[in-house]
Order: structure tokens, then sequence, then C-alpha cells
């Protein structure tokens, strides 16, 4: 019915233009790619963390030593380390998956907070002298963390709540909901400590390493990460949440419900960020919740989660480097005489040249790297 | 030498990307010199760097036989050379003299001198014939005529040389005449006029002289008397092409799709459409016609489930769809190929695979409690990219990379992939080149004698021309006539009902409907 006058078939489209240069981009060179960018943004923020050193120190060389060998140096300090690798490994992941949807919720350290509170109250209680405080302690604090995670996704949803707006509110009453609880009712009486008691032994984390704070955080961690890209990349609510985030209109003229799964992706954020409340309050680094415990931990997420372009599988990778910064920076704090703040110059420059997809001038690429670009860019 | 004498151009986009090679352009003063070419050929980079916007990598540029080097937009406005962009640059709420003086107002002290700016916008707008009024804010006016605004900025810069990039897109009929009319009197006096265009007719219509690109280089430039319409098709893509599908008359089956007293609100809560009622049956492509902004594309999304209709039913194989959702729709067998691939049919970020299957996010095939069966999703997307001839390197490969042709063949594939009952099709080919136009066209034309109905709508009125059965145009929300697509049905019959000067009579509408 549809004969052309002229004989073309459209199989011989191919031939016609092909363009020849183009490279297929695997997703090997993909993250190749990647992980080069994010290691000259590294080697840059150290260069910069070097000079800062030299004019800030009496002794640059000592500093600098102690920061980037320290972590390792004892099994003390690298029990450190490994406990800031789980829990900033956490922080990303929540921040990673709700990026991933595209939407700016920065809720994870309001959902901290109600999580150690929800642990709080189980460890306390008469069930927290059982075997049922560990997990019943955990599941509370993720059902806490989740919930206050679905708030601001379903404010959005409902009343088009700007959740940047909405979740830098909720965590300010978080904080201060558990500065509150913890004065009138969790601090022992006659105690003059912002604190509660030291939770049960049930109720704690068991240490995975003896004489280190590493313990079963670690595990969680581990779990969520791979737990994270199964969900994002195997399943369809996965492909969903990626959908709604590449192009919210497109998936609606899909079938895709966006806002259920923009609410759904913030919820399940929530609960990881409410799990890190638990892995904070219940492990062995505190094993009791303190006002203010987390003093801007949560933040440091964003940073995991930009450098790690919100890959599941990329933010241990970040978070452990990371981790070995910071670490470094506070034991060059205590050790020498420059100031750990030193670290957030590092960590600003890193943001700013991974977030800016920084190019850099064609005669480094050439010489230093020896690639270019692909056409298909 | 010529006027304007671009030698060996050339342009290389940071990422390897051949722009320009080696593309000479001549253009003699006076003259309306077309360049035309498929998406991709260049002829923007071309224009932006007679316009001082890109810099060029390689070649020389002269102007009245000075060689001129532009560093910036800035420095062509200074040379007399004017641009009008595809999508204008106005101040909605200011007024068509303020838009055309912005940035040079005339000066009385420090105040900006109105009644001289008036005045010479008036003179302008008179001198060139462009029947442009200075007064109304832009945003009251139809696009001919902003259109005309762009170009009388351009003139108030002392322009000489106008440089229009694919004007025609976005004009109806007459308001292509009424550009002509103002492009004739610009040459009189002494302008010269570069035409970017696609659209063949019209090129041969208003040009002297035509230079053909294709793939970044000059394919020749010819005499606009000397050639035919086939001819520079076959120079623009390399090889002999047909614009045509060939519809064999065939009786329309049963109503497959029943619009009835339709009411549509805009976010501001004013109809879009109401009282609107239309049928369309198995076997027929029904083309919507008018100018875009008169409802044609708002129908169209609420039939798709996009849009909230406030009145009405619509009825797609004997129920009510008007409450199911987007995904129960599809289920039915609705598809659809939205107006605009990259802000609604494609995630551009996601891959080529990922595209195809996501409006099957509840096929049994390629989703199973909850876990995506790569496997199948691979081996569909594989099937799909050969059978459409998607030119892309594998099912990973993120679709944001494809040509505009290629990405709309991927939104063509998953749609068309299994034989729709009601296919909605919105400006199927636009920025598509004529290669791919033409597989889109066949495609879209196999889908109907599959058995689908059709309603297909778009800007193109050859497009709706060339594919449809019957045609309805919209005007302001209401069908004000319906045709059916015989022999003798012009773009110019078409024209008179789109912008509103004529109206058939209910009964010369019911025969059409």
């Amino acid at each position: 019915m549809t004969t052309d006058a002229t004989p073309t078939a459209p199989a011989a489209l191919p031939a016609a233009t092909a363009a020849g240069n183009m490279k297929p981009p695997t997703r090997l060179s993909i993250a190749g790619r990647e992980l080069g960018r994010a290691a000259i943004a590294v080697i840059i923020a150290m260069i910069a963390t070097l000079l800062i050193v030299f004019f800030v120190s009496k002794s640059p060389v000592d500093a600098l030593m102690t920061l980037l060998t320290a972590p390792f140096s004892r099994v003390r300090t690298f029990g450190l380390w490994v406990d800031d690798v789980a829990k900033l490994t956490m922080t990303g992941l929540a921040f990673s998956l709700v990026f991933q949807a595209r939407q700016f919720a920065l809720g994870v350290q309001g959902q901290l907070y109600v999580g150690a509170l929800a642990a709080t109250y189980v460890a306390l209680s008469p069930i927290g002298q059982t075997w049922a405080g560990l997990p019943l302690g955990v599941l509370a604090a993720m059902i806490a963390g989740g919930i206050y995670g679905f708030l601001p996704g379903i404010a959005k949803a409902r009343l088009g709540a700007n959740e940047i707006v909405s979740t830098l509110m909720l965590n300010y009453i978080a904080i201060e909901l558990c500065n509150f609880l913890v004065r009138v009712s969790l601090v022992p009486p006659g105690s003059g400590l912002l604190t509660t008691d030291k939770f049960p032994k049930t109720s704690l984390y068991p240490v995975l390493v003896a004489n280190t704070r590493i313990d079963l955080g670690l595990i969680f961690a581990i779990l969520c990460v791979l737990g994270t890209w199964f969900a994002l990349y195997r399943t369809s609510w996965g492909l969903k949440l990626r959908l709604v985030g590449h192009n919210a209109r497109f998936a609606e003229y899909a079938g895709i419900k966006a806002n259920a799964i923009m609410v759904s992706a913030m919820t399940v954020a929530g609960a990881l960020g409410g799990l890190l409340g638990s892995m904070f309050v219940q492990g062995q680094a505190f094993g009791q919740l303190t006002v203010l415990f987390e003093g801007g931990f949560a933040f440091e997420g964003i940073l995991i989660a930009i450098v790690a372009r919100n890959r599941p599988l990329a933010v241990p990778v970040v978070a452990m480097f990371y981790a070995y910064l910071r670490q470094g920076a506070q034991l060059m704090n205590i050790r020498t005489d420059v100031p750990a703040e030193v670290i957030s110059v590092v960590a600003a420059l890193i943001i700013l040249l991974v977030a800016s997809q920084f190019g850099l001038p064609a005669w480094l690429k050439r010489n230093v790297l020896g690639t270019r670009r692909g056409a298909t860019r | 030498m010529a006027f304007i004498e671009a030698r060996g151009i050339g342009r290389v986009y940071p990422g390897g990307v051949v722009a320009n090679d080696g593309v000479d352009l001549s253009v003699e003063k006076g003259e309306v010199h077309a360049v035309v070419g498929e998406n991709g050929a260049g002829k923007s980079t071309l224009m932006k760097i007679l316009f001082g916007i890109e810099r060029p990598d390689a070649g020389t540029l002269s102007l009245d036989g000075r060689q001129v080097h532009f560093d910036g937009p800035r420095d062509a406005i200074d040379a007399g050379i004017g641009m009008v962009f595809q999508h204008f640059s106005l101040v909605p709420s200011f007024s068509v003299y303020e838009n055309v003086a912005l940035g040079s107002e005339p000066r009385k002290g420090i105040r900006f001198d109105r009644e001289a700016a008036i005045a010479r916008v008036r003179g302008l707008s008179e001198q060139f014939r462009l029947n442009v009024d200075p007064m109304p804010p832009v945003r009251t006016l139809p696009v001919g005529q902003q259109q005309r605004v762009e170009i009388l900025k351009a003139l108030y810069r002392n322009a000489r040389v106008l440089i229009l990039d694919e004007p025609t897109a976005v004009l109806a009929p007459q308001e292509v005449a009424e550009l002509f009319v103002a492009i004739r009197s610009l040459i009189e006096q002494g302008c010269t006029v570069i035409f970017i265009a696609h659209k063949l007719p019209e090129v041969l219509e208003i040009s002297d002289t035509i230079t053909v690109m294709r793939q970044g280089r000059t394919v020749g430039t010819v005499k606009a008397k000397d050639v035919t319409e086939h001819e520079l098709a076959t120079m623009m893509v390399g090889r002999e092409v047909a614009l045509r599908v060939d519809r064999a008359p065939r009786a329309a089956g049963a109503e497959v799709c029943t619009v009835s007293n339709l009411r549509l609100v805009n976010a501001r809560g004013a109809d879009v459409c109401r009282d609107l009622s239309l049928g369309v049956r198995a076997g027929e492509i029904l083309g919507l016609v008018g100018v875009e902004g008169n409802g044609q594309a708002e129908v169209m999304e609420a039939i798709a489930g996009l849009r909230h209709v406030a009145d009405g039913r619509i009825v797609v194989a004997d129920q009510d769809i008007v409450p199911l959702s987007v995904l129960r729709r599809r289920g039915i067998g609705i598809a659809s190929i939205p107006e605009d691939r990259i802000a609604e049919g494609l995630a551009t970020g996601a891959s080529v695979a990922e595209n195809i299957v996501a409006t099957r996010l509840k096929d049994r095939r390629y989703v199973r409690n909850g876990l995506l069966d790569l496997k199948a999703i691979k081996a569909n997307a594989v099937r799909l990219i050969e059978q459409f001839s998607i030119r892309v390197n594998g099912p990973a490969v993120p679709v944001g990379t494809l040509s505009g042709g290629n990405m709309q063949k991927v939104v063509v594939a998953r749609e068309l992939s299994e034989q729709p009952k009601l296919l909605l099709v919105s400006q199927p080919t636009r920025g598509v080149d004529l290669g791919a136009t033409q597989f889109i066209w066949k495609t879209i034309a196999a889908a109907r004698d599959a058995g689908a109905a059709v309603l297909l709508s778009s800007a193109d009125l050859g497009e709706l021309l060339a594919l449809s059965d019957r045609l309805l145009v919209f005007y302001r929300g209401r069908i004000v006539a319906a045709f059916h697509n015989r022999e003798g049905l012009s773009p110019e019959t078409l024209g008179t009902y789109m912008l509103g000067l004529s109206e058939q009579s209910p009964e010369e509408l019911r025969a059409g409907l």
C-alpha cells in the first residue's frame, strides 16, 4: 500500500551518513573518565592543601606526614577510619538516592536525629534489656527516618512544598526535638550532662574487631550499598526512579506515577538516614544519645554523592578516601599546629571541581592524559 | 568578488564534532541567498560564524571586499549584519518599539527618547512594508508579527545583511506570504538576505541563489531558476529521495476514538477548547490542522491522559477513558508520539534500551516480581534498533547523544513496536532530516494500514496533506473546517481557515466530519 516511486529502502540509511568517527562509549570508558576526573580534582585539592599547610604551619612536613599517614598508623586509628567510612557511606547513599530521583531533599540530618531518638527509646525501654533491643532499635530508627523522609515527599506531591525548604526546616525540628526530649525526659535524674545513660549491652552493635570502633554498622553499610545498587539498577522501581530523575514529564507520559516514585524515593532514603541514626547511638562510638551528637556530619553525604555521581557502588570508594582525609585532619589537629578546618578547604575544592564538571585545558589533556573526549559527548 | 565571501571555513566543536569542513559561501549584494541542508549539515554553524557567535578554526571571511574578523555578534552588527533566530529573544511585556530600541535607545539628555524611538520604528516598518505597529506589547502579537519585530531590531541597527534562521518553520502559509513580501521589499532597497531553510518549495519561491550543504561541506551553489525541487532534494541528501506516501483509498473501519463535548482549560482556568467533538475510525489518519496554540496539541494530550479534562467524554474501544491512568490507557492500545521528544518523549540521560522499555514496566516479558529482565530488555532494544534502522552504537548508549532523527526513531520504535489501536502523533518530523522523515511517514502509514486509528497534528501542512485521509482545522479551540483529503485541497485553502479568516457552515462541517 505504501510503495515508493523510487527504490530507496530505509535499510540503506546507516550507510548513507555513517559518521565513522564515533567510538562507542562503553560503561568502562565512562567510568574511567569519571575516575580520572575525580583523581585530578583530588590532586588539585591536595596541592592546595600543601600550600595552605606550608603557610600556616611551623613544621609543615610533620603536619603533612600526619595528615597523610596517621589514620593507618595504629589499629585504633584504623578503626576510627573504618567507622567513619561506614557512616559516610550511609549518608552518601541516602543523598544519592534522592539525587537520582532529582529531588534536592536535604533531610538526612533530621532523619538521623529521629532515627537516633527512636533507637534510644527502644534501648532504654525494658525491651532494650533483651536480645530484641538491637533489632527493634534498628527497625524503629528506620521507620522513624522513613516517616521523616515521607513527610516532605508527600508535602511536595500534594501541596507543591519545595523539598529543599521543607527538609531543612524538618532538620531543625528534629534537632530541637532531640534536644528537648533529652533534657526533659531522657537524661537520668540528677545528671548534669546532656546525655542519656549508656545503652544496655543487648542494644549495642556487636564489635567486629576488638578494641576498635569497627562494629555491625560496617556490615549494614555494605548491605545498604549492595541493596541500593540492586534496587536502582535491577528493579523496575529503580528504573522508574531514575527515569523520573532524568525527565519527570517523560515518566508521566510513559505511564509512571512520578509523584509516587518521588515520595517513595524520599521515604527509602529517609529509612537509610534513620538507620544511620541507629548506627550512631547504638554503635560502639557512642552507645548513648547525646544532644547535637551529629554535629553536621549528615551533610558530608552531599559531597560524597556529588563526587560519586550518585552511583551507589562509587559511594563507599569516595567515602573511604574522604574519611581518610577527615581522620588525617583530625589527627593533624591534635598532634600538630595545623587546625582540622584545613580539610574544609579540600572538601570545598573537590566539590567545586567535580560539580562544575571542570574541563581540562586541551594541552593538559593531550600531554598528560593522552585522551580526547569522545565525539558522542 | 562577491559581497560576502566565506572561503574554506572549518569549525570543529570541542568533542570532535566536525560542523564545518572547508565550507565556501559567496553571496552577491542584493540577492536572497538560501542555504539548505539536512539537520546537522552545518548550516547553523556557518551562520553563527557569519554573525560572530562562533569563531572559525580555519578559513577566511570577507565582507564587501575586505577581510573581517568577528570576535562577537557586536562586531558583526557593527559591520551591518543582523540575524533573526528561530527562537525569538523578545521581552513579552515590552511594547514593539521598546523591544526594537532595547540596548540602543535614542536619548534626550539621560532620558529614553520614546518619541524618537516610536517614530524611527514606524518609519522602518513603513519603509520595508513590515506592517508592524510600534505600540502594542509584543506578547499580544501573533508569531509572524513577532518575527518581523526581530527583523525590525536588525534594521534599527542598520543591518544591510539579514540572516534568517528557518524563518518559516513557525508560520502559517499566509504569514509566510507576508514574510516574503517583506523580504522582497528588503531586497528592493538594497539589503541582502541569507535565508536558511529546509522546506524546498519555499526556498525555490523566494531565493535567487541556493547553496546546498551536506555533512559540513558545501555540495554546490545553484541558481533557483535552474533547479527543480527533486534535484535539490537529491543534492541535500546525496541520493534519490521520494517524499511521498502513496495512499490507496480504503474504507475506514469502525470508530475507534470518539471525543464528545470536550472542554479543556489551561493553567489559568481559561478555556482551551469547549464543546469539541470528533471521531477517528480504524484505518484512517485524521489530520488536525491549525497554527500552534489553537487547541490541537491539548486535545491530543487529553486523549493521552496528560491533561485534565474539565468536561466531556473520550471513548476509546467502547470505554470512557477519562478516569483511566496513562498506564491503563496504554494498556487499551493507545500509543503516542509527543510533540517535543526531548521534553516529553525521552529521558535523554537514560539509555536507548531504558527508553524503549519505559512504557512497558508492567509487562511480564520485561519485569517479573518487580525485577528487570535485563536480557529481554536488551534483546528487545537490539531488535528494534535493527528494525527501525536507528543509528546508534548499541542499546546502552544514552539517547541524548543521538541525532534528532535517530532520537525520534527511538520514540517511534517504542510506540509502534506493537500495533496500537489508537495512535496519537504530534509533529513527528520536526527537526528531523529527510531520510528519517521518509522513514517515519512510512511507519505511520503502515500503522494505519494495519488498522490503527491515527490522530496527526503537525505545523507542516505538507506533512498533513501527504499523510491524512481527513483534515480538521482548529481555530481558537474550535473546529472551523473539515475536509476529505482529495486532490485539489491546497495549503492556501487550509490557511484561510487556520487564520480564522473564514469558517465552514454547519452543513459543510458535518459533511467533512
